[in-house]
């Protein structure tokens, strides 16, 4: 596990598919005890169909236990542990809640019928521990005419407005279709979390924290949200910028290889012009507004004959806004990625994971420790939280409530 | 609570506009001359900086006076070496978080970034739009909204610890930390992830259709399939063998999404949202900003935050959480202050 700033945290974690294990991982990283609370079967079955996986397997195979391979979870876990229980037995039930006396965190992201129905709501869970912090991230909340809805990002992401700004042109609208909603979630999600936990050292109260993946995602649309209020034309323009000209992505050498390249202001244009002949260094804004398609193809003429990252190099060093567009090789090649330890070669492989965008003193990743085993802190956790006696832990394992790999 | 000074764009903005919502008193410190967003000065005010005090200076000394005022300071600026040359090394708040475009360190902490070049370093501009065209960027502000909540996540961490603390927030850092499956498909499947238009294509059907009266996302993973299939009158394409698995779905997604395109034509938004409640499966209807302003769920869910402007009264988003139900307090802009050292 992690040290940092939350150490002595103790969250429960329930949740599945991104935006909160993300978020739950996030608090990880900062130190808290995150205790993954998985059904037996959470991690799919004993024998895995062979079907290929979307991410692949860590490690490269799926080795003797796929269950714990499958490098889409795993990615989301590290610095967790692991208890697997099952929670529609009485006795599962009934560890759980003693579990929820000890914590401080409770998080899950299940439709708001799930817990209730399983007898662990949050009135059930307060009235065992009044202190504790319940986090549902319900996808469209607990109540309301949407609650009995499916949520997923990219349809959530749909029911935002973002797809009124995002795509080609006009007639042309896009969705990320890369659920965007759920990162949006999981730091809004820590956010939240941290916040509870602030307000119950200043008042001694727990909390029911509720976060929908939809409102998280139609409050980031929020500045547009506005901008319709107030009047103000909205459109769907590509890669253009209603402030930025020039500003767009442009082709490089090689195939399907890109660069993005903005001028804020006039400075950072008269930066390009010293770099990429053909253009003219006078020209204020409104010109450069009314002339764009001449200059963004003199800038694409420059840029396609250079490969993206020499070119990048030298427009930053002339002081223009660059990038390059990045594929993850890229990104892991990067100087400045790997100067900074961004990616860290935590699990099997070892398989470099993206990092923790926070930097602070007094955390590294050196203490981290990788995604756990489906169960392998059972023991662990029911000793060291409930004080349980090994032949207590034995019966259930024997009774098959709590587990160290998917039942048969 | 916390008093908490804020200097900078959109990322301290953002960062501050929790603070506020969890109650603190928030100061809000801007030079004159921003960086260009593509929302108005307007718009960004009334969802950014709500509720805030608002001091505009550029003056090192005065910022230096308040910021050892403050419990908790977040700084942006456009490189790490502005940040040293405003002084924040010497400020003595006892939390202090950095928000830069890299990080303030590496060989790129000072390079010029945009949010949209962060978002193509980032890996995120790669995987939008269409396969054989220009990869596509991401409108608004991702970059800044989502380091602006990681620094808000560490700053209140460090103070639950009662521990002095210096955060470094990289935007480059933020947006690859959250590439969803991008990065294993490469070191785990040895696959580039790549566009595909409107279409997820690991999971298939995954795709916007047009309806009678507009348009629908749907992100049919496989365990909704034959939800899914009955949903939408077609029980037939649970039978089918072309589309039994998601595997054989996604490789005959243009077959499926024609189907799928004839089944959607006829019907409403209307119709296929309740669809899609009575038969669970997960689609979005493609809502405007005005439908979203108008919605009926976020309305009796009091969604909206009542903010008041210098001319305008607006509903702005509540932050993406509640606690114990509470209702978002209105807010108003302040008029900006003179300087006072």
């Amino acid at each position: 596990m992690a040290d940092g700033p939350l150490r002595g945290v103790r969250v429960l974690d329930l949740t599945h598919v991104w935006a909160g294990p993300l978020g739950a991982r996030f608090l990880a990283d900062l130190g808290a005890e995150v205790v993954k609370v998985e059904a037996p079967m959470g991690r799919g079955p004993r024998v895995f169909p062979r079907n290929k996986l979307i991410g692949g397997w860590v490690g490269g195979g799926p080795g003797d236990e796929p269950w714990n391979r499958n490098a889409v979870f795993v990615k989301l876990q590290r610095n967790k542990r692991s208890v697997a229980i099952d929670l529609k037995t009485d006795t599962g039930r009934a560890t759980f809640l003693q579990l929820a006396q000890a914590t401080d965190v409770v998080i899950e992201n299940f439709h708001p019928d799930t817990m209730p129905k399983l007898g662990l709501s949050y009135d059930v869970l307060a009235t065992e521990n009044p202190s504790i912090i319940y986090f549902a991230m319900p996808g469209y909340g607990v109540e309301g005419p949407y609650s009995e809805r499916v949520a997923f990002g990219p349809a959530v992401e749909a029911m935002s407005g973002l797809s009124d700004v995002m795509g080609y042109g006009p007639d042309e609208r896009r969705n990320t279709a890369m659920a965007l909603m759920d990162a949006v979630a999981a730091v809004n999600a820590a956010a939240g979390l941290v916040t509870a936990l602030r307000r119950r050292e200043a008042t001694g109260r727990g909390a029911f924290i509720e976060m929908a993946l939809h409102e998280a995602g139609v409050s980031y649309c929020g500045p547009w949200l506005i901008e319709q209020q107030l009047g103000n034309p909205i459109e769907r323009l590509g890669n253009r910028h209603p402030g930025m000209v020039p500003h767009g992505v442009y082709p490089s050498a090689g195939d399907d290889e890109w660069i993005a390249i903005a001028c804020r202001d006039d400075d950072d244009w008269r930066a390009l012009c010293s770099v990429v002949a053909g253009l003219d260094p006078a020209a204020d804004f409104t010109t450069r507004k009314r002339d764009r398609l001449e200059i963004d193809n003199v800038i694409s003429g420059w840029t396609a004959g250079r490969y993206k990252n020499g070119a990048v190099c030298t427009l930053q060093i002339a002081g223009v806004p660059a990038g390059a567009v990045n594929t993850t090789p890229d990104m892991l090649d990067d100087p400045q990625t790997r100067e900074r330890g961004f990616f860290v070669p935590i699990e099997p492989g070892p398989t470099p994971m993206p990092g923790n965008p926070i930097k602070m003193r007094g955390i590294s990743s050196a203490d981290w420790t990788p995604c756990p085993k489906l169960g392998a802190d059972n023991a662990v956790v029911l000793k060291g939280w409930l004080d349980y006696s090994d032949e207590q832990i034995a019966e259930l394992e024997r009774t098959g409530v709590i587990v160290d790999r998917p039942p048969q | 609570m916390d008093r908490i000074l804020e200097i900078g764009g959109v990322a301290a903005g953002y960062c501050g506009r929790l603070f506020v919502q969890a109650g603190c008193e928030v100061v809000h410190v801007a030079a004159a001359a921003l960086a260009p967003s593509e929302h108005s000065r307007a718009a960004l005010d009334l969802y950014l900086h709500a509720g805030k005090r608002r001091i505009q200076t550029d003056d090192r000394k005065i910022i230096g006076e308040l910021a050892d005022r403050a419990d908790i300071v977040v700084a942006e600026t456009p490189t790490a070496q502005e940040l040293t040359a405003l002084g924040f090394d010497d400020w003595r708040a006892p939390v202090k978080a950095a928000i830069t475009p890299f990080g303030r360190t590496g060989p790129k902490r000072n390079w010029s970034a945009t949010p949209s070049t962060l978002l193509a370093m980032g890996g995120y501009t790669f995987l939008m739009g269409d396969a054989d065209r220009v990869p596509l960027t991401l409108p608004g502000h991702y970059a800044e909204f989502q380091s602006g909540g990681l620094a808000y996540v560490a700053a209140n961490a460090s103070r639950l610890a009662e521990e002095e603390n210096v955060i470094d927030i990289g935007m480059f850092e933020s947006v690859m930390a959250m590439s969803q499956f991008t990065t294993v498909l490469w070191t785990c499947a040895g696959e580039i992830r790549s566009r595909h238009g409107n279409d997820f294509w690991y999971a298939a059907p995954s795709n916007m259709f047009r309806c009678a009266d507009g348009w629908a996302y749907i992100n049919v993973t496989p365990g909704f399939w034959d939800a899914f299939a009955t949903g939408i009158d077609r029980p037939e394409l649970v039978l089918d063998e072309r589309f039994k698995t998601n595997a054989g779905r996604v490789a005959n997604h243009a077959a499926l999404r024609e189907i799928i395109a004839d089944a959607f034509a006829p019907l409403s938004r209307a119709e296929l949202k309740a669809r899609a409640t009575e038969h669970r499966f997960p689609l979005g209807e493609l809502l405007t900003f005005e439908e979203v302003l108008n919605d009926p769920h976020l309305a009796g869910r009091g969604f909206w935050q009542q903010v008041d402007g210098a001319c305008s009264r607006v509903a702005s988003p509540r932050c993406g959480w509640r606690i114990d139900g509470a209702p978002p307090p209105p807010l108003a802009v302040s008029e900006w202050e003179r300087p006072r050292g």
